[in-house]
């Protein structure tokens, strides 16, 4: 088991210095001009060597690499304008656009994707596995197709038509905007309300179908036979004795699905207006921002990376039965 | 294809059911035909008339986007003049749906909708159609070689395939369309035509290096249990160069899952041309898209429902289409997924 984690948690690591590293070649050694890039267009010359300076363009680039894993764990030293600017471990380097350090402005995305994921999370659960328990209960009745036929229909509709039809037509929600948590819940809850229910009812619709599936296949199961047998209540026999073995499939799925959703609500986001981690790409996209961009990149491949670790060790957790060498 | 039996329930079901007896008893060959699983599934998705209706509306979308000059023509209009005459000072259009400008006039440009519509088939299906072709062509490749071989090479493509999937696919998308465009665009003096060229081609590029991945791993899968089939090992004892045996022997066996993996990649790159093109990062002007239309409409969905309904619509359709067929494809080749 302890090996199994280890030679995972090797392959993540390797997997996120490859990205670094491929990022990196890809930005900064490609045959583009970096530092024109990140200039903008009204570029004065003395800017122009003050960002080639900080990024040690002239250096190797393997120093180039160096620099910024150092940067990453021990902080490193921007110039602009004369000025010098600190930027503080971890930093992910410094958008001259924007004129703030990366980590700042990825500090303060993220907190804005987790809100959006883990809200739309706790729609599509609570929905999907209800949904799903009762079409398995009724297999084969007018509901249950229904239900599958809907859960299909909303799933061929693309997800991006889908947002951007409720954040233009839904008026009656409450208007989407960022208000940090801290600062009062119903106004963080309020402002966030129509992506959680757009991404929620979307994902609904696979969640059902999901927890239908496996819910069939365990209330097939001899054990159920004994526990109906027992005489206890259909209920519990469905909720205690059914739903907790079927869950297990739902909860890999689910963890896959956060780990693609924490990097890729961007349609979410941009719909609704709410300045996350996939808009901020977006905005570095537009305005050729390569430090943001290459930072949006790593963090994500970051996420993605540890996610998808959690799920395979948490896995072996909840099912006693996959027992890894 | 040759068939490649393996199963052998659909060895010889040719000729009605007496032909195998006819053969028992006479000792005259009887010429039987053999049915491979390929035509027997293609029996059955004909049989299903909701795949069939599907497959009807996706080569009415075909047609329109080859035919898309003829239909403007008939139209008499054509996709980049811009009638200004139609337009009031505030931007909109002073005319609905009349007889020469059959869905009216964008707002602003004042360019005729239907022909923007018809030309917006193209980039959509040429841009999901292409991805499709190159992932399954590397996916497979890729998957038959790293599967076969074994040893280090399957290493090294199985590490490369995880590294691609476990990559996250909508922000290196739109990263690694920036520096595409700055590395080959960034040339100043193209022109809004050429860029927009650019663009167009390195969507196909970015799309087409995230999806290979999957369907390598899936190909790969089977071709580690297929390798050790007996005519496997029969075609290596008699010499039968290592090429051939990949492409003659195993590729035949891996028709089902590469149609079921290509027929329900289309709609998912689809969604993908237009979803970027939407966001900014995919397609831009004076190319016709739809993505490029709701976008551009979103402002105006109150004063001009049609200008952003239409594109909508016309995505919308094509997918919903697209997916079903590719449900009842899957259905066909393995009914054991049949609902």
């Amino acid at each position: 088991m302890l090996i199994y984690i280890l030679r995972r948690i090797a392959s993540a690591v390797s997997v996120v210095i490859v990205t670094l590293v491929a990022s990196f070649g890809l930005f900064f050694v490609a045959p583009t001009d970096p530092a024109g890039t990140i200039c903008g267009q009204r570029c004065t010359p003395e800017r122009y060597a003050d960002i080639s300076a900080s990024l040690n363009l002239d250096e190797p680039v393997v120093q180039q690499v160096g620099d910024y894993l150092k940067g990453l764990a021990v902080g490193r030293t921007y110039h602009s304008g004369g000025a010098a600017i600190d930027c503080d471990a971890p930093c992910l380097g410094y958008s001259y656009t924007l004129g703030q350090p990366v980590t700042k402005l990825i500090g303060q995305a993220l907190p804005i994707t987790v809100s959006i994921v883990l809200g739309g999370a706790v729609v599509y659960l609570i929905i999907g596995i209800l949904a799903g328990v009762v079409a398995a209960r009724r297999r084969g009745t007018y509901l249950d197709r229904l239900m599958v036929g809907t859960s299909l229909g909303i799933n061929a509709v693309p997800y991006f038509v889908v947002a951007l039809l409720v954040s233009l037509y839904a008026t009656f929600l409450p208007h989407s905007a960022y208000h940090p948590l801290l600062e009062n819940p119903l106004t963080w809850a309020g402002g966030l309300l129509a992506a959680w229910l757009t991404l929620g009812l979307a994902n609904a619709a696979s969640y059902t179908r999901y927890s239908r599936a496996s819910m069939i296949e365990t209330l097939g199961e001899d054990y159920i036979r004994t526990a109906r047998a027992k005489g206890i209540s259909e209920r519990r026999v469905v909720y205690r004795h059914g739903l907790r073995a079927a869950i297990t499939p739902i909860a890999t799925i689910f963890g896959v699905d956060l780990a693609i959703q924490l990097t890729g609500a961007i349609f979410t986001e941009a719909m609704f207006g709410l300045p996350g981690l996939g808009v901020l790409t977006l905005r570095a996209f537009n305005q050729y921002d390569l430090p943001v961009l290459m930072a949006g990149v790593l963090v994500g491949s970051v996420v993605l990376v540890v996610m998808n670790l959690l799920v395979d060790i948490l896995y072996t957790i909840l099912d006693p039965r996959v027992r890894l060498g | 294809m040759e068939p490649m039996v393996t199963e052998p329930q659909v060895l010889r079901a040719g000729e009605p059911d007496d032909g195998r007896v006819q053969s028992a008893t006479s000792p005259a060959p009887v010429r039987t035909v053999s049915k491979s699983p390929t035509r027997i599934a293609l029996a059955r998705l004909r049989r299903d008339r909701i795949a069939m209706i599907c497959a009807a509306i996706c080569a009415v979308y075909v047609l329109i986007a080859i035919f898309a000059p003829l239909l403007a023509g008939l139209e008499g209009q054509n996709a980049s003049d811009l009638h200004q005459n139609l337009i009031d000072e505030f931007g909109f259009p002073t005319i609905g749906s009349t007889g020469e400008h059959w869905f009216g006039v964008e707002p602003r440009l004042g360019r005729d909708l239907f022909a923007r519509w018809v030309y917006g088939a193209r980039p959509s299906l040429i841009v999901a159609v292409a991805v499709t072709t190159i992932t399954t062509i590397i996916g497979v490749v890729v998957g038959l070689v790293a599967g076969f071989s074994g040893g280090w090479v399957d290493r090294v493509l199985s590490w490369l395939i995880d590294l691609v999937l476990s990559l996250p696919y909508l922000l290196f998308a739109i990263a690694s369309s920036a520096v595409l465009v700055a590395i080959f665009g960034g040339a100043g003096g193209a022109g809004s035509e050429d860029v927009a060229q650019i663009r167009f081609v390195s969507l196909i590029c970015v799309l087409s290096f995230f999806g290979w991945a999957s369907l390598a791993r899936l190909v790969r899968g089977q071709v580690l249990s297929l390798r050790e089939r007996e005519f496997v090992a029969a075609a290596k004892v008699l010499g039968i160069p290592t090429r051939q045996v990949l492409f003659k022997e195993l590729l035949p066996n891996l028709v089902a899952p590469i149609v079921v993996s290509v027929s329900l990649a289309l709609p998912g790159y689809v969604v993908a041309e237009a979803g970027l093109t939407v966001l900014g990062a995919g397609l831009i002007e004076p190319t016709p898209s739809w993505g490029l239309t709701i976008s551009a409409a979103t402002t105006y969905y109150r004063a001009d429902p049609l200008y952003l309904w239409l594109p909508v619509l016309g995505i919308t359709i094509l997918v919903l289409a697209l997916s079903l067929l590719g449900d009842a494809v899957r259905d066909a080749f393995d009914p054991r997924t049949r609902r």
